[in-house]
């Protein structure tokens, strides 16, 4: 069995393609003069094809996208692009496509040598179209992907976004990649999609072969090649299981989340990236509870500015239709790295210079995109939401900013939603412990139960050896929870929950007893919550936190919550 | 010929994409267009040479028509600089 990273739930059998992207051989020929024109030629033909595809597959594609793609085809266009090449045919005899190689590489290393970040990343599109233009001079066989035999596994290095626009989901059983994370292209698509996928496997494109039999469990990152029949046996009754569960939750779909006795909260979604809001409606979400706006910077090799922020803004306020969107903003530094802004290891990062604390610190970046929020409040329903607030200084400070950047827009006439929510996330034991006078001041909490377990308990969330010790059942983490509830109430303000306990059903009867107003989770725990909700019963849930919040142990709090559940 | 020295204000300076819309600009134009940088001139109807150039934000660019329509290439051209190229 091989192991990657489960990024899509499901369980998918089938026979492998793998979409090639081997290295090539290039042959260095001298070739007789008679034969240059048709070597030139056999070049010029070669590009005019790979522009006609670039040229149909921007037909498919709109907005920055189509924009970026549209200066890839200018790029191919660009008689400066081929000189190199033309030169080597013409002057040096080489054979088509060892000009293509030096020619292009000429043009390539002009931009690796350039000292500026995002100019020398350029340097890849060139290779880009170079390895394009080669494949069609070699002739390669390029996978029909738009026409592929059902029960297809795709085993690739990486889908790109042209590769999954010409992809015919419906033959897909499942994807596997060499690079990747859960919130990289292929992941988003295939958790759209329900295809299971497995990213992070070393290798997968020498290690499979066309036409491999193979089983994958999406959500552990298990890969069986050739499976036993044993194996198969075993998945095929979970794959069972999940269609059942699946089935099963359809009815969930239209129903409102509300307890027996009538207790309504709001079940929504956690984000990563715009992409994600698709998942989102199609599970149901009645808005988002946390969009990351980390995807902005990391994915950027320049600091993201406050036009391509509000677009992106903008686009998920529209989509979700009149739905809240809360927008945390910049949560970096410490661990998250970004490479464009150098910023000092840190002994205790966790502890360190990173979210609000950095953004008060770098009032360019922080205004830039509470700018881009502002403006994009004006086509939906948007929320701001500060991290990692410890102290209500950090709260009037950033709100101070915020109201200088509305003025800012009231004087250049640029419209804003002025009623904006802002609110701040409950993730330090410290700004639970002042959440009654913090719910003064905002007007809502979500609290980020991972960090403020870690953070209550002092046990690093990534630290194996003492993982044991980091647990969401901790009393103190429940009492923490519940003064964070308790100080919003008491100033009739809401309270909501945007760490993974929010999304577990064992907790749910807790949080609900606790009386938490919103929960938000991964979208695919959407229906599942619904479900769980609706069949609970408000004052049973009052009484089961009565009895939690007297326990002296995790233990004891997980065994009185199993026995909840299983009643 | 005329020409006009402007400062590029775009943050991230000359990157494909206002270099991709400022090519199709200048190549609207019959007057031949240059961006003369850095002591160096490029040929401003090729995004590969504006790329190429490597021009980062405030730097101060020479902008430089010659040919029929100079006057009105060298008038659109500082005006889509001025425009940060819609970014």
């Amino acid at each position: 069995m091989l192991k990657g990273k489960g990024v899509s739930r499901g369980i998918g059998f089938g026979n492998i393609i793998v979409l090639k992207t081997e290295e090539r051989n290039i042959e260095k020929k001298i070739m007789p003069a008679e034969k240059m024109e048709e070597e030139l030629k056999k070049f010029n033909d070669a590009l005019k094809s790979a522009i006609d595809e670039t040229e149909t597959q921007l037909q498919n594609i709109s907005g920055k996208e189509a924009e970026i793609m549209e200066a890839y085809l200018m790029i191919m266009k660009d008689p400066s692009l081929v000189v190199e090449t033309e030169n080597a045919i013409k002057n040096l005899n080489y054979n088509a496509e060892y000009a293509v190689e030096v020619g292009f590489n000429s043009v390539i290393q002009v931009f690796e040598n350039m000292d500026d970040e995002y100019m020398a990343s350029r340097a890849r599109d060139i290779l880009d179209i170079k390895n394009k233009i080669l494949g069609k001079l070699l002739n390669e066989e390029t996978a029909n992907i738009s026409n592929l035999e059902p029960n297809t596994i795709i085993v690739t290095k990486e889908l790109t976004t042209s590769e999954t626009a010409k992809l015919n989901f419906k033959n897909v059983s499942g994807i596997i990649t060499e690079i990747g994370g859960t919130n990289s292209h292929t992941s988003i698509m295939a958790r759209t999609h329900s295809i299971p996928a497995i990213t992070r496997v070393e290798n997968a494109t020498k290690i499979f072969r066309n036409g491999d039999s193979v089983a994958i469990d999406g959500m552990l990152g298990e890969i069986y090649l050739n499976p036993t029949e044993e194996e198969k046996q075993k998945l095929l009754v979970l794959k069972e299981q999940i269609q059942k569960e699946t089935n099963e939750l359809e009815q969930y779909r239209n129903m409102e989340s509300k307890t027996k006795d009538g207790f309504k909260v709001e079940l929504v979604a956690n984000i990563g990236v715009p992409a994600d809001v698709e998942l989102a409606l199609k599970n149901t979400a009645e808005g988002i509870g946390l969009l990351r706006s980390e995807f902005l910077y990391m994915d950027s090799e320049t600091m993201p500015t406050e036009e391509s922020q509000f677009d992106a803004y903008k686009k998920v306020a529209e989509s979700l239709n009149g739905k809240n969107v809360i927008i945390r903003t910049l949560d970096i530094g410490g661990d998250k790295e970004l490479k464009y802004l150098k910023l000092e290891k840190e002994a205790n990062p966790f502890l360190g210079y990173r979210a609000i604390r950095l953004c008060l610190d770098n009032l360019k970046i922080f205004k830039t995109q509470l700018r881009a929020i502002l403006r994009a409040s004006n086509f939906g329903k948007l929320s701001i939401m500060f991290p990692m607030i410890s102290s209500i200084e950090e709260l009037r400070d950033a709100k101070n900013i915020l109201e200088e950047c509305k003025r800012e827009l009231e004087s250049e006439n640029i419209p804003y939603d002025k009623n904006i929510k802002v609110g701040i996330m409950i993730e330090i034991p410290s700004a639970a412990l002042i959440s009654y006078k913090l719910a003064k001041e905002c007007d809502f909490f979500s609290i980020g139960t991972n960090d403020l377990i870690q953070y209550t308990v002092a046990v690093e969330r990534g630290n194996e050896k003492i993982s044991k010790l980091y647990s969401k059942f901790h009393p103190a983490v429940i009492k923490l929870i519940k003064e964070a509830i308790d100080g919003a109430h008491s100033q009739n303000k809401f309270c909501g929950m945007c760490g993974e306990a929010a999304g577990d059903e064992l907790y749910i009867p807790l949080l609900i007893g606790l009386g938490l107003d919103e929960f938000s989770m991964n979208s695919n725990n959407i229906l599942k919550a619904r479900k769980v909700v609706n069949n609970l019963c408000k004052k049973d849930c009052e009484q089961l936190s009565e009895r939690i919040l007297d326990m002296a142990s995790a233990e004891e709090v997980e065994n009185e919550l199993k026995k909840f559940v299983n009643n | 010929m005329k020409t006009e020295i402007i400062k590029l204000q775009n943050e991230t300076g000359l990157h494909a994409r206002p270099a991709s819309k400022l090519a199709k600009l200048a190549a609207t134009f019959k007057s031949n267009v240059k961006l003369n940088v850095n002591g160096k001139s490029v040929d401003a109807k090729s995004i590969l040479a504006i790329m190429s150039a490597g021009i980062k934000t405030n730097t101060q660019i020479e902008i430089q028509c010659d040919g029929e329509d100079e006057e009105e290439a060298l008038k659109e051209i500082v005006k889509a600089f001025n425009d940060n190229f819609d970014e």
